[in-house]
């Protein structure tokens, strides 16, 4: 199996990026300005408070002390203990992980198929004026602020119109649901707690709609410009002159075809969410991951930063080996 | 069957107006091969694709397009959806290209006979499967599964055409079907269109700028010009006595093998914003006079040719050869010295030379040279010929310096110029120096100079080199300049504001300006039209006469390489395979791969190869693969076992040399073979 | 290529079929460009005479109506310190854009250079470039012009460095590919034939050919150095208050949207989507142009 093959050797490959990932990002946060333990000790705490505190994080020992305790629990699974909280990083992640996936993979899912549909669309009437709609529509959120866009859904969903619950968390505390994976709405699906799934849907409504809007605007695009290519290639103009119907033509010949390019994109576009996630997070008062891994940065808080970075990079790189197996399985000049 | 009566398209878009076609009227019959030539800018694919009705953005039509009954210009859409590909398929002129890389050749082919021919499942699979044998595909079973990037040129040629036919199609066109393809592929592909007009009783328009290679298939041919019928009649008839003169002057500007000098006509075809109120060629004419240039010739049929018609007040009815000298003559054969008496250093030397490509993850590799000695002096001018992928550019990469022998030497001028075992090598400002000693005239001369620089700085660049002050600079690059006779006022201008002939003059005087002791013309000519080509022949014999300059002419075109080099040099797989004296090469080949190449090679006046003795190579260039022994070994009809072990080198047969053992036998082999195909 | 389509059906073969199409193409690209254009233009003779614009001093208290609804004195109202809305929207498009401006510029130069160098000699020299590209890649941009910002600290030119370093790999990757697609065209090796230093070579015929894409890229990507700083200034790590800066404003108003108060917000907000739409459209333009001149 060629993609088998593939995938364990990408795999492999992965391990030497990860552990530069590691070196790279506890070298960072040792160079960034400002000190953890002050900001946790407050006002008027003296040298001594400082120092001991400074021990009690390892924070005393060299360097390269602290990487090597640093990696024998990385291996061990253990990603340390927060400055800020004094909980274990690895258990306040997992709370976290949850929920900010939830997000980015609703929102991309729907904005690869809206891009899908929209752009093939759009490109089959190029030049006229629903192709011109659907390319100002993706100016328009190439061009939003998302954090912003965040604000004025909040006011027109929850301050004007009243459909949306407020921005202040993900699900109704009343609904008494248990957390399992952390994303609220499957918990509640998978605890059958009818008041909590549509809770949690209602939650998710407008920070969903705020991430697609700027997340499809580059999908859409490269799909109207691929699906365009394809239109005036000579392969597609040759099926057309040899008069193959048009329900052929759009699914032999223009789809497979203009998709080809589509996975690294949505790759990249999965990278930008997470990024986003970050500002949106902060309007809705979600707590999830950006918002951990941002207090984290603020606070200097070493071992979150740290594990936020892993994680980031981590998943970046497997989304974008699963963005090339589509690819090859899509594109057969492509040779794994 | 489809009959185009005075179809006329112009092309109107924003600031520009274009009259593509004016009034172009001809017929095709069922079971009847029409050729369709001329030379870019005449039209062609204009009216290919008025009659699948595909007419581009902006274009305004009048006339006629009828096929049967209807009219495809005034279809609506249902009526144009049955008519294409069940009424015309067209087979691309870039068929990797004009498959569709995503789906499967087979499955591309099924989509056909399902749409076209009702068929499904296994019934159509087994159809596909037939098809494509019928057009030559070997294992045709394995290679409904292939997707169009893993096909060579030739075999994506053959799909195309069973894309076409299994459209089932009353009318098929070709556009451009050989163009790019090897001259022993380009005949079978030829084939394969007559043998559907007469097994299947096909209409066929060939669509060609070469009508000397396409003649031979066709029942008859029209000339476009300008967007105009100049003259349609009977191929044979046509090619023999054309009696308009463009159709002269295009004949006239092929080289031919068999030693024919080209003659070239002045100037470029027109670009008309609307039909043209009197002929369009009267520019080029040396028969113009004023009726010419006032009013535009009708079409009138010729007595005497059976619909047989051309647009001219003067029709020519010589034959073509009548107003030819009739001698087979090659310019400044006579002072040309064999290379081995002549006392002055060689220009270009080149010992047991072979180049490796590495692919880019260790094994392997692609040996483009395998052992190539050459030696060339002051004065001498060398033909290089072969088939793609024999190495041709390769020797012109690494005469330039611009690839380094894996092993041998190169020396140009006695300097080397680029690191190669044990030799000094000049560096920065002197190897920038020896580099100017050699120049290089490319095969696509618009890509060739640099886009956003202007064309005096362009032609001004190996004179940088040599650390001439702007003065001298200017004074040398007018010089040239006229000498290309081009206007001063090109010098502003940028390479996408030319075109391709005077492109090509630009890269000539870019080559002549520093005075070089070699210039290497690689494909010069292949990249431009037929009359254009003729004007830049002219201009390179001139080139390669100067007596203190070598020259290397490399070219796929066997014609093109008699015209004016002394000695030919022929290449296959990255080994000379035959060298000698250019008339006796070409008049009496050894080697059978140069027989065989000088026989597919077309001829004017329909006579066929050498002597009727051609070579027919076994098979295609792509399946032969050369481990040991002859390269030639697996497409050889005469090989034996002593070939597939035996390396071959050069030995002297009379003033030539080529690497077979066989040639003494050869003579009574190809008898045989003739007799028994 | 587009349907026939009969313009008018009658039998003489002299009335012309016209088929429609071919020059919409670029009007529609001509017209993103005149507006993307003006509103960039606006937007920089407003930063230009924003003193002269604003009724209000850029950070002007008025201490007596902190949080009042637009109208009266204040045109957009003012904010929870007192300062008014108005005036320090049109201040604001003074550090906006010239931060992008800035950040962008820095970034084509550097990235152009880096990228000539690996794609012309390779190499070492590009390995080891490609790798550090390869390594800033690997995050999302936001996030590590979160993490840059975080270590350069505040200030004006710190934000130009951040936002230029997150930027400048992808423009040396762009016009690394470029340079060896380039490279393997024949008027480089006629260059070289000619006896062309690397230099030149380099300088006079590679240079001015790769800069084709960033020229497209640019103004697109100036619209988002726009979207990232002002991203930063609403977490905290770009401008702060009371220097003007609309992504800075809106994080200011962030808490009172929810309770309906939205002047504080919305109107920096919309002037940023305004601008950066202006690079949008420019840039879409500009690509569309570029597009049709390749086919």
């Amino acid at each position: 199996m060629r993609i088998f093959r593939f995938v364990v050797r990408r795999l492999l490959q992965l391990i030497p990026v990860l552990l530069g990932v590691v070196v790279l990002a506890f070298l960072l946060v040792r160079v960034l300005p400002g000190d953890p333990v002050r900001s946790i000790l407050g006002q008027n705490a003296t040298e001594e408070d400082a120092a001991a505190a400074r021990a009690r994080f390892g924070l005393d020992q060299s360097l390269w002390q602290q990487f090597l305790d640093y990696l024998r629990g990385l291996v061990t699974g253990d990603f340390g203990t927060s400055i800020q909280s004094g909980n274990s990083v690895g258990s306040e992640m997992a709370l976290r992980v949850g929920p900010t996936l939830e997000l980015v993979v609703i929102a991309v899912s729907i904005a690869l198929v809206v891009a899908t549909v929209l752009g093939i669309w759009s490109a089959k009437r190029a030049n006229r004026v629903g192709d011109h709609s659907v390319r100002m529509f993706a100016l328009v959120g190439n061009s939003i602020p998302e954090f912003w866009l965040g604000l004025v859904l909040v006011l027109v969903g929850y301050s004007i119109l009243g459909w949306f619950p407020a921005p202040n968390g993900r699900v109704d505390p009343d609904t008494n649901l248990t957390p399992l994976t952390g994303a609220d709405l499957v918990d509640a699906v998978l605890t059958a707690n009818g008041p909590a799934i549509a809770s949690a849907a209602a939650y998710l409504v407008l920070p969903v709609l705020t991430l697609v809007v700027g997340v499809v605007a580059p999908l859409l695009r490269s799909v109207r410009a691929s699906a365009l290519e394809v239109l005036h290639s000579e392969s597609y103009a040759a099926a057309k002159a040899h008069g193959l119907r048009d329900r052929t033509l759009h699914y032999g010949y223009l789809l497979r075809a203009t998709l080809v390019r589509l996975p690294s994109l949505a790759a990249l576009v999965f990278g930008t969410a997470i990024g986003s996630t970050v500002l949106v997070e902060y309007v809705y008062s979600w707590q999830g991951f950006g918002q951990w891994a941002l207090r984290g940065l603020l606070y200097r808080d070493y071992p979150v930063v740290q594990a936020s970075v892993l994680v980031i990079a981590l998943c970046y790189v497997l989304v974008f080996l699963i963005a090339d197996v589509v690819h090859a399985i899509l594109d057969p000049r492509v040779r794994l | 069957m489809l009959s185009i009566e005075n179809l006329s398209v112009t092309i109107r878009r924003p600031g520009r107006q274009v009259a593509a076609l004016s009034g172009v009227t001809f017929a095709v019959r069922p079971g009847e091969v029409v050729g369709l030539v001329g030379e870019s800018g005449g039209g062609k694919s204009m009216v290919a694709r008025a009659i699948v009705g595909l007419l581009p953005g902006g274009s305004h039509a009048t006339g006629r397009v009828l096929f049967g009954d209807s009219d495809v210009l005034r279809m609506d859409d249902a009526a144009l959806a049955a008519h294409r590909g069940r009424g015309v398929a067209i087979c691309f002129q870039n068929p990797r290209g004009a498959l569709s890389p995503t789906r499967t050749i087979g499955k591309q082919l099924v989509d056909r006979l399902a749409t076209h021919q009702d068929m499904s499942g296994d019934r159509a699979r087994e159809a596909a499967r037939e098809l494509f044998e019928a057009v030559g595909i070997r294992s045709p079973q394995r290679r409904l599964d292939a997707y169009a990037h893993e096909l060579s040129g030739g075999m994506a040629q053959r799909v195309m055409i069973s894309l076409a036919t299994g459209c089932a199609p009353d009318l098929l066109i070709a556009d451009e079907p050989t163009t790019g393809l090897d001259v022993t592929l380009t005949r079978e592909i030829l084939r394969q269109f007559r043998h559907a007009a007469d097994t299947d009783g096909r209409g066929v328009l060939l669509i060609s700028h070469d009508l000397a290679s396409i003649a031979e298939v066709c029942d008859r041919v029209v000339v476009l010009y300008a967007g105009t019928v100049v003259e349609s009649g009977p191929a044979a008839q046509v090619l023999r006595e054309p009696a308009h003169p463009y159709t002269r002057a295009l004949l006239r500007s092929v080289p031919d093998v068999g030693g024919r000098p080209v003659v070239a006509t002045p100037g470029a075809m027109p670009l008309l914003t609307e039909a043209p109120e009197n002929c369009p060629f009267v520019a080029r004419c040396a028969h113009a006079d004023r009726t010419c240039s006032s009013r535009r010739p009708g079409t009138q049929p010729i007595p005497g040719g059976r619909e047989w018609s051309l647009a001219c007040f003067h029709p020519q009815t010589r034959p073509l050869d009548a107003d030819l000298p009739s001698t087979s003559h090659t310019p400044d054969a006579g002072d040309a010295q064999p290379a081995a008496a002549d006392p002055k250093p060689a220009v270009l030397e080149i010992e047991d030379a072979h180049v490796v490509y590495r692919s880019r993850f260790g094994s392997g590799g692609h040996h483009a040279l395998r052992g190539v000695t050459l030696r060339l002096a002051p004065g001498e001018t060398l033909g290089v010929v072969g088939e793609s992928g024999c190495g041709k550019s390769t020797l012109a990469k690494l005469v330039m310096g611009l690839v380094a022998p894996t092993s041998g030497t190169v020396t140009v001028a006695g300097q080397a110029l680029v690191k190669q075992p044990g030799r000094p090598r000049p560096r920065g400002r002197a190897l920038r120096r020896a580099r100017t000693r050699a120049q290089l005239v490319f095969q696509d001369p618009i890509g060739s100079l640099s886009p956003r620089r202007t064309v005096g700085d362009s032609i001004a660049e190996p004179l940088r080199a040599a650390g001439l002050s702007p003065a001298q600079r200017e004074e040398r690059v007018t010089a040239v300049l006229d000498r290309m006779e081009l206007d001063r006022s090109i010098l502003q201008r940028y390479p996408h504001e030319l075109s391709g002939g005077q492109a090509q003059r630009i890269g000539i005087a870019r080559a002549l300006v520093g005075e070089p002791d070699l210039i290497v013309f690689d494909e010069p000519t292949s990249a431009l039209d037929v009359t254009v080509q003729a004007q830049i022949l002219d201009v390179i014999a001139d080139v390669a006469a100067d007596a203190d300059r070598a020259s290397v002419f490399i070219s796929h075109d066997l014609a093109t390489v008699r015209g004016f080099a002394d000695r030919v040099v022929v290449l296959y797989l990255g080994r000379v395979v035959e060298e000698g004296p250019v008339d006796v090469v070409f008049d009496t080949p050894r080697h059978p791969y140069t027989r065989a190449l000088l026989g597919s090679a077309p001829r004017l006046g329909g006579t066929a190869g050498a002597d009727g003795e051609a070579v027919e190579l076994v098979k295609d260039l792509e399946e032969a693969d050369a481990a040991t022994g002859c390269p030639l070994a697996a497409r050889c009809p005469f090989v034996t076992d002593r070939c597939r072990s035996e390396q071959q080198e050069l030995q002297s047969y009379g003033e030539s040399r080529a690497a077979c053992w066989r040639v003494p036998e050869l003579p009574a082999l190809i008898g045989r073979q003739a007799v028994t195909p | 290529m587009a349907e026939l389509r009969a313009a008018v059906s009658g039998d003489s073969a002299q009335t012309p079929v016209v088929v429609a199409g071919g020059d919409r193409d670029s009007r529609f690209a001509r017209r993103m460009i005149i507006v993307g254009a003006t509103i960039l233009s606006v937007v920089a003779l407003v930063a230009v005479f924003a003193p002269l614009l604003s009724p209000w001093g850029e950070t002007e208290i008025d201490p007596a109506n902190t949080l009042v609804a637009p109208g009266g004195n204040h045109l957009l109202g003012t904010d929870g310190n007192g300062m008014d809305i108005w005036s320090r929207v049109l201040y604001a498009a003074r550090l906006d854009l010239g931060i992008a401006l800035a950040a962008v510029a820095l970034a084509v130069v550097v990235g152009t250079l880096l990228g000539l160098v690996a794609g012309y000699f390779g190499g070492w020299l590009d390995d080891v470039l490609m790798r550090v590209v390869d390594i800033f890649q690997s995050f999302p941009t936001f996030i590590l012009a979160l993490a840059v910002a975080a270590l350069l600290g505040n200030g004006t030119i710190n934000l130009i460095i951040t936002i230029a370093a997150v930027n400048a790999p992808a423009y040396a990757r762009l016009v690394r590919a470029e340079v060896r697609s380039l490279r393997e065209l024949p008027f480089v090796d006629a260059a070289i034939t000619s006896g062309a230093s690397p230099v030149g070579v380099l300088w006079r015929h590679l240079l001015p050919n790769s800069l084709t894409p960033v020229r497209v890229i640019a103004p697109l990507n100036c619209g988002w150095a726009m979207l990232t700083l002002a991203g930063l200034s609403f977490l905290g790590l770009g401008v702060s208050i009371p220097e003007a800066e609309w992504g800075a404003m809106i994080s200011l108003g962030a808490a009172d949207v929810v309770g309906g108060r939205w002047w504080t917000s919305v109107p920096p907000g919309l002037a940023l989507f305004v601008c950066v739409l202006g690079f949008s459209l420019l840039g879409e333009g500009l690509q569309d142009r570029a597009n049709a001149k390749r086919r």
